[in-house]
C-alpha cells in the first residue's frame, strides 16, 4: 500500500470513529435525562456574564467552559441537547488529538489509531461526550497541550512556547486539575532532562509554568473577593484504594453496577504479568515520551488521592479525565510491545469486554452515574396535585428537577434553601428535622419526597417521614434516585384517579 | 551479546526499589491486620526473603567502578586444562582444536580425562583424541574428589603457573588468553571468570530457558560482583593462578559446588578475582529435560551447603561486600521455599478460605503494584531487557527442585539424580513436573469448591488471578518437560561433578 492509500486508510478509520461517537451521543447519551451537574450549568449559564461568573466562583469552578456554553447558547438555542452538542465536539476533537499525539510523540500511526479507538469506544468517554460539563473541553485541552509541550521536547522554537501557554492557560480556566497536566510535565521534565537535546527546555517549562500560573491569579482573586464559596457541590468522602482502581476501571470499563466495577478490579494481580510481557526485549525502542504518558496517566490520579485522603476530599473520577488519553496512548504502546499472539489476544479481548460493558452502561438500569429525574418529573406531572407539595432532597437536586418541572404541587427542598440568597446550601440538621417538615408539609394534602444525591441525611429524612406520616407509594426511577408519597392531611379525601 | 550491554541503572531508581520494599514489607507486617496466623507467618519469612533479594540485587547492580589492571604484553606460560568424563568424542575433538588454535605465544593443552575413574565405555577414546591432536592426556587412575579431584590431579603433573579450565563443551575463541591472561599483572589476582554462552540456546525450550536463566547471571550479577571483588569461579572459561589455587588449598572436594567455594577460599585468603564481560568462549547447555534438571539439583545442593556449612556472613577475610554477595547467591536457592510458600496462599483460600492478611484487596494491590512494577523495571534495565518470560518460568519452576535440593542438604541425604539412564534423556520428562501439573489440578479445584461457598467475590478474584499467574509461568517450564526429544544428538552431561554452580 502506497503512502496516500495508507493516509487514506486512516483518515477513513478515524472518521469512522468520530461516527461512531457521534452516532452514540446524538442517538444514545444525548437523549438521557438531564442530570444534576448539568442543571447547574444551564442553571449558571443562563444567566448574563456577571452573574454566571459569580454562581461558578461559588461553584469551586473556573469559568471558560461556561462562558463558552452561554455563547454557544445564545448561538444555537437553550435546549440541553444544544448544550450537549458542545461537549461532542471536544470529544471528537479529543479522539482526533489523541491519534495526532501518539502518532507524533510515539512515531507510530497505529498506536495513534488505536488509543483514538480507545478513547472512541471508552464509555467514560462517550458519558461525558453527552454531558453538558466541562469534562471533555478538560481532556480536548489537555491532549492538544500536551502535543505542544512533546514539540518543545524535539525542538525549538518560539511558535511552540507561545502556543503551549496559550493552551496551558485555556486548561487551567477550564478546570483546576488541569495543573496536574502541567505537574506531569514538569515531572517528566525533571526525570528525563539529561537525555533532551534542549538542555533550556526545563528552565523555559518553568518559567511558561510560572505564566501560566499567573494567568490564573484575577480569576483567584476575583473568587476571593466575593469572600465565599459555595458547597452546591455534593460532599466528598475520602477516597480509598478502591476508588483509586475505580478510577481507572471506569476509565477503561466505563461506569458499572459496584459488584461488576469490584470485580474487575479485583483481577489486578494479572496486570502484574502484562506488565513483564511488556518489558521484554524487543527491537522497538522505548521512545523518551513514554515517560511523559507514564506521568500523565498517574500523576493527575494519585497526586488527587494523595491530597484528599491528607488535606481535603475531592476525587472524582471525572475531574481526572486528564489522565484518560495518556492511560489509552500508553496502553496502545504496550500493546506493540507484545509478542503478536499476546498483542491479539489482550487487545482483542480489551475490546470485547469494553464493548460489552459499554453495552451494559447503556442498557443497565442500574449504572450508578444515570439520574433519571426526567422520568421522576413525569410521574410527578401525572400525580401531585396543586394540593400536594413535592420535597427534594439534597436541596440541589431541585437544578434538573426544576428544569423538567411542569407540575401543579409547589417544589421546594429539605433542608430548605433559598439559592436566591448568598451563601451556600444549608446542612442537614436533625434539630431542625421537625420543625422544617412541618413548615414544608404541614398545609399539603401529599407530600412527595424525591431523594436523591445522598448527602448522608436521606435515609435519616425518609425514616422521619415514614414514622411521621403513611407512606402511600414508592417509586425508583435510577440508581439513588427514589420519589415516596405520604399521606399528610385526612380533613380532605384524597381523589383517586 | 545483548545481555552483556546491561545499562548503568541510575542510583535514585535503585534507592526508590530499597525504599518500595521496606514500605511495602512494613505495610504487611505492621500495618494491615492479620487474619490466619500461621499464613501470616509464612507471609512474613517470604517477605523477608524477598526485601533480602531485593536488597542483594541493589547491593549487586548499585553502579561502582573498580579499577583493574591490565596488560596485553604479559604472557607467562599457561597450562590449558579440558575436563573430561565421557563425553562424545567429537564434542571433546572440537573443543581441543579450538583450544590450541588459541593466539598465545606460550600454552600447553591437557585432556584431564576422568573417564576411566567414572567407568565410563568411551574412556579411551580420550586418549585417542589426544594422540591424534598431539597434545597430553592425563588420565586419573585413582577416583576421588570428582572434577576438583581431576584438576587437582593435574596439577600436580604441571607446572605453569597459570591454569585454564574448560569443559569438554566449552570451545574457547582464539582470542581467549589475549583477553584474559593480562589481569594476571596484578600479581594480587587470583582467577579471571569469562561468561559462559550456549551456543545451542536455539535447540529446544530446554536450551533456550536454560541460557535465558543464565543471562541475568553473566550479565548484570557478575559485572556486579566484579566491581566489589566477588566473583566466583563458574567451572569453565575461566584462568587460574597456581600459587593462589594451591593457598587456597586447591579445587575443594568438601563440595560438589567445588568452584564456587574454592572461591570463597581464595577470597578469604585476600586474593583477587576478575569477571570479562565478553563472551570468550561457547558451550552447550543441557538439551533435554532431565539433564536440566539434574544440573539445577546440583547448582542448588551444592550452594545450600555452602550457605549452610560455610556461611559466608561468619567466614573471616571476606569483606562485607563480599559477604553479601555470597550469602545473595547461595541463599538464591531457597526461593523454592518461598515460592512455594506464595503458591499456596491461594490454594489455602480456595479450599479453608484462610487469609494471612484481612485488608481489602485494593489496598494491598496499592502498595503492592509500584514495589513490583518499579523492581520488574528496574530488573529488565538492569539486564538490557534480556530476561525474559521463559527464564522466569524456569526460575520459578524450578522451585521444586529447590525444595528437594533444600530437603536433601537438611536432612544430609545423598541426591538421588547422580545417575541419569540414558534411554531417558531422548524421552519427555513428565514426571518432573507432576507437582506443577498438581498445582493446576488443585487450582482448578480450588476455584469450583471456593466459589461455590462464596461466589465471585474479590478476595476469590484476586486469589484466581494470583493462581493464574503461577500457572502462566509454569506453563513453558511444564511445557519443555514434555517436549520430544532434541533433534541434535543429545550432549551426555551425566556427570555431576562436571558442573559449577550458579546463583
Amino acid at each position: 500500500m502506497n503512502r496516500f492509500w495508507k493516509s487514506l486508510a486512516i483518515y477513513a478509520a478515524l472518521a469512522l470513529l468520530v461516527a461512531f461517537a457521534i452516532y452514540f451521543s446524538v442517538t444514545v447519551f444525548a437523549l438521557s435525562s438531564l442530570r444534576l451537574d448539568e442543571a447547574q450549568s444551564l442553571f449558571q449559564t443562563n444567566r448574563d456574564i456577571t452573574g454566571m461568573l459569580n454562581l461558578v466562583a461559588q461553584d469551586v469552578h473556573v469559568p471558560l467552559y461556561h462562558t463558552l456554553l452561554h455563547f454557544w447558547q445564545l448561538f444555537f438555542g437553550q435546549d440541553i441537547f444544544v448544550a450537549r452538542m458542545l461537549s461532542l465536539v471536544f470529544f471528537v476533537g479529543t479522539i482526533i488529538m489523541t491519534y495526532v499525539l501518539a502518532n507524533y510523540a510515539l512515531k507510530s500511526r497505529s498506536v495513534g489509531l488505536f488509543a483514538a479507538f480507545l478513547v472512541a469506544i471508552s464509555p467514560f468517554m462517550n458519558w461525558y461526550g453527552s454531558e453538558a460539563r466541562m469534562y471533555t473541553m478538560l481532556s480536548f485541552m489537555t491532549v492538544l497541550h500536551v502535543f505542544f509541550f512533546v514539540k518543545i521536547l524535539r525542538m525549538s522554537g518560539s511558535a511552540r512556547w507561545i502556543l503551549w501557554t496559550i493552551t496551558g492557560i485555556i486548561g487551567v480556566y477550564t478546570h483546576y486539575f488541569f495543573i496536574f497536566v502541567l505537574l506531569s510535565e514538569l515531572l517528566t521534565l525533571l526525570v528525563i532532562r539529561k537525555k533532551l537535546r534542549d538542555p533550556h527546555v526545563l528552565r523555559g517549562v518553568v518559567i511558561g509554568g510560572a505564566v501560566i500560573g499567573l494567568s490564573l491569579v484575577p480569576w483567584l482573586y476575583y473568587v476571593y473577593s466575593l469572600g465565599f464559596a459555595s458547597n452546591t457541590q455534593p460532599a466528598l468522602g475520602i477516597p480509598t484504594a478502591g476508588d483509586l482502581f475505580d478510577t481507572y476501571a471506569q476509565f477503561i470499563f466505563g461506569f458499572q453496577a459496584p459488584i461488576v466495577n469490584t470485580l474487575i478490579v479485583s483481577l489486578w494481580p494479572v496486570v502484574v504479568l502484562l506488565a513483564f510481557f511488556a518489558l521484554q526485549r524487543t527491537k522497538k525502542k522505548v521512545p523518551l515520551e513514554v515517560t511523559l504518558f507514564v506521568f500523565l496517566a498517574v500523576v493527575p490520579v494519585l497526586s488527587a488521592f494523595i491530597i484528599s485522603i491528607t488535606i481535603r476530599p475531592f476525587y472524582l473520577s471525572r475531574y481526572l479525565i486528564v489522565a484518560l488519553p495518556a492511560v489509552f496512548i500508553f496502553a496502545a504502546w504496550i500493546v506493540t510491545r507484545y509478542r503478536r499472539w499476546i498483542a491479539v489476544t489482550v487487545s482483542g479481548l480489551a475490546v470485547v469486554v469494553i464493548g460489552c460493558l459499554f453495552a451494559v452502561q447503556v442498557l443497565s438500569p442500574n449504572t450508578p452515574v444515570k439520574e433519571d429525574y426526567r422520568q421522576a418529573v413525569e410521574y410527578l406531572d401525572v400525580n401531585a396535585k396543586a394540593s400536594d407539595v413535592v420535597v427534594l432532597a439534597a436541596p440541589f437536586t431541585i437544578y434538573p428537577i426544576e428544569y423538567y418541572y411542569k407540575g401543579s404541587a409547589k417544589l421546594t427542598t429539605q433542608p430548605i434553601w433559598n439559592r436566591f440568597e448568598a451563601g451556600g446550601v444549608p446542612v442537614y440538621d436533625p434539630a431542625k428535622v421537625a420543625a422544617e417538615t412541618k413548615e414544608n408539609v404541614d398545609a399539603y394534602q401529599s407530600a412527595w419526597l424525591v431523594l436523591s444525591y445522598d448527602q448522608g441525611y436521606n435515609e435519616k429524612l425518609k425514616d422521619y417521614y415514614d414514622g411521621h406520616y403513611k407512606k402511600l407509594s414508592e417509586k425508583k426511577f435510577s440508581p439513588g434516585l427514589t420519589v415516596y408519597e405520604y399521606r399528610i392531611r385526612y380533613d380532605i379525601p384524597l381523589v383517586i384517579e | 551479546m545483548d545481555f552483556l550491554k546491561s545499562t548503568q541503572t541510575s542510583k535514585s531508581l535503585l534507592i526508590l526499589n530499597v525504599v518500595l520494599s521496606i514500605v511495602y514489607f512494613l505495610c504487611i507486617t505492621l500495618l494491615f491486620p492479620i487474619g490466619n496466623v500461621s499464613l501470616f507467618v509464612l507471609l512474613v519469612l517470604s517477605e523477608v526473603f524477598h526485601v533480602w533479594q531485593v536488597f542483594g540485587f541493589i547491593h549487586t547492580i548499585w553502579s561502582r567502578r573498580r579499577l583493574k589492571m591490565f596488560d596485553a604484553r604479559f604472557q607467562p606460560p599457561v597450562a590449558v586444562f579440558i575436563t573430561v568424563c565421557g563425553e562424545p568424542a567429537d564434542i571433546i575433538e572440537k573443543t581441543v582444536i579450538a583450544a590450541k588454535a588459541m593466539r598465545y605465544p606460550d600454552f600447553s593443552v591437557y585432556i584431564l580425562n576422568d573417564g576411566k575413574v567414572a567407568k565410563r565405555d568411551n574412556w579411551q577414546e580420550a586418549e585417542y583424541i589426544a594422540k591424534r591432536q598431539g597434545i597430553e592426556c592425563i588420565t586419573r587412575t585413582i577416583p576421588g574428589g570428582a572434577k576438583a579431584g581431576n584438576i587437582n590431579h593435574a596439577m600436580t603433573t604441571t607446572s605453569q603457573p597459570y591454569i585454564v579450565v574448560f569443559d569438554a563443551d566449552h570451545q574457547p575463541k582464539p582470542i581467549f588468553l589475549q583477553q584474559t591472561v593480562g589481569y594476571f599483572v596484578d600479581d594480587r589476582v587470583a582467577f579471571v571468570q569469562s561468561p559462559q554462552f550456549y551456543y545451542n540456546a536455539g535447540s529446544n525450550q530446554v536450551t533456550g530457558g536454560a541460557w535465558e536463566q543464565q543471562a541475568l547471571f553473566f550479565g548484570p550479577l557478575l559485572k556486579g560482583k566484579d566491581a566489589v571483588n566477588a566473583t566466583f569461579m563458574c567451572g569453565t572459561n575461566m584462568v587460574v593462578r597456581r600459587v593462589a589455587l594451591q593457598e587456597a588449598g586447591g579445587m575443594s572436594k568438601k563440595s560438589i559446588a567445588e568452584d564456587f567455594l574454592t572461591s570463597l577460599l581464595i577470597h578469604e585468603k585476600k586474593w583477587k578475582s576478575v569477571y570479562v564481560d565478553k563472551v570468550l568462549a561457547e558451550g552447550l547447555a543441557p538439551e533435554d529435560f532431565l539433564s536440566y534438571y539434574k544440573q539445577q539439583l546440583r547448582w542448588a545442593r551444592g550452594s545450600l551447603e555452602i550457605l549452610f556449612s560455610y556461611n559466608p556472613l561468619l567466614r573471616r577475610g571476606l569483606t562485607w561486600a563480599q559477604k553479601i554477595q555470597y550469602l545473595a547467591s547461595s541463599s538464591y536457592y531457597l526461593s523454592g521455599a518461598i515460592v512455594l510458600i506464595n503458591a499456596l496462599l491461594p490454594l489455602a483460600y480456595f479450599f479453608l478460605a484462610l487469609k494471612p492478611l484481612t485488608i481489602n484487596t485494593m489496598t494491598l494491590a496499592l502498595i503492592f503494584l509500584p514495589y513490583i512494577f518499579v523492581i520488574l523495571y528496574t530488573l529488565q534495565l538492569s539486564s538490557n531487557f534480556t530476561y525474559t518470560f521463559r527464564a522466569l518460568s524456569f526460575s520459578l519452576g524450578s522451585s521444586t527442585i529447590y525444595i528437594k535440593a533444600l530437603w536433601a542438604t537438611i536432612t544430609r541425604r545423598k541426591n538421588p539424580f547422580a545417575v541419569t539412564s540414558k534411554t531417558r534423556v531422548g524421552g519427555n520428562h513428565g514426571k518432573l513436573v507432576l507437582p506443577h501439573l498438581g498445582y493446576i489440578v488443585l487450582v482448578v479445584a480450588g476455584v469450583v469448591w471456593g466459589v461455590m461457598r462464596e461466589g465471585w467475590s474479590p478476595s476469590m478474584l484476586s486469589n484466581i488471578a494470583w493462581a493464574i499467574i503461577y500457572i502462566a509461568a509454569f506453563i513453558p517450564f511444564i511445557a519443555a518437560a514434555f517436549e520430544r526429544a532434541p533433534t541434535k544428538k543429545p550432549v551426555n552431561i551425566d556427570k555431576a561433578e562436571n558442573i559449577g554452580v550458579r546463583a
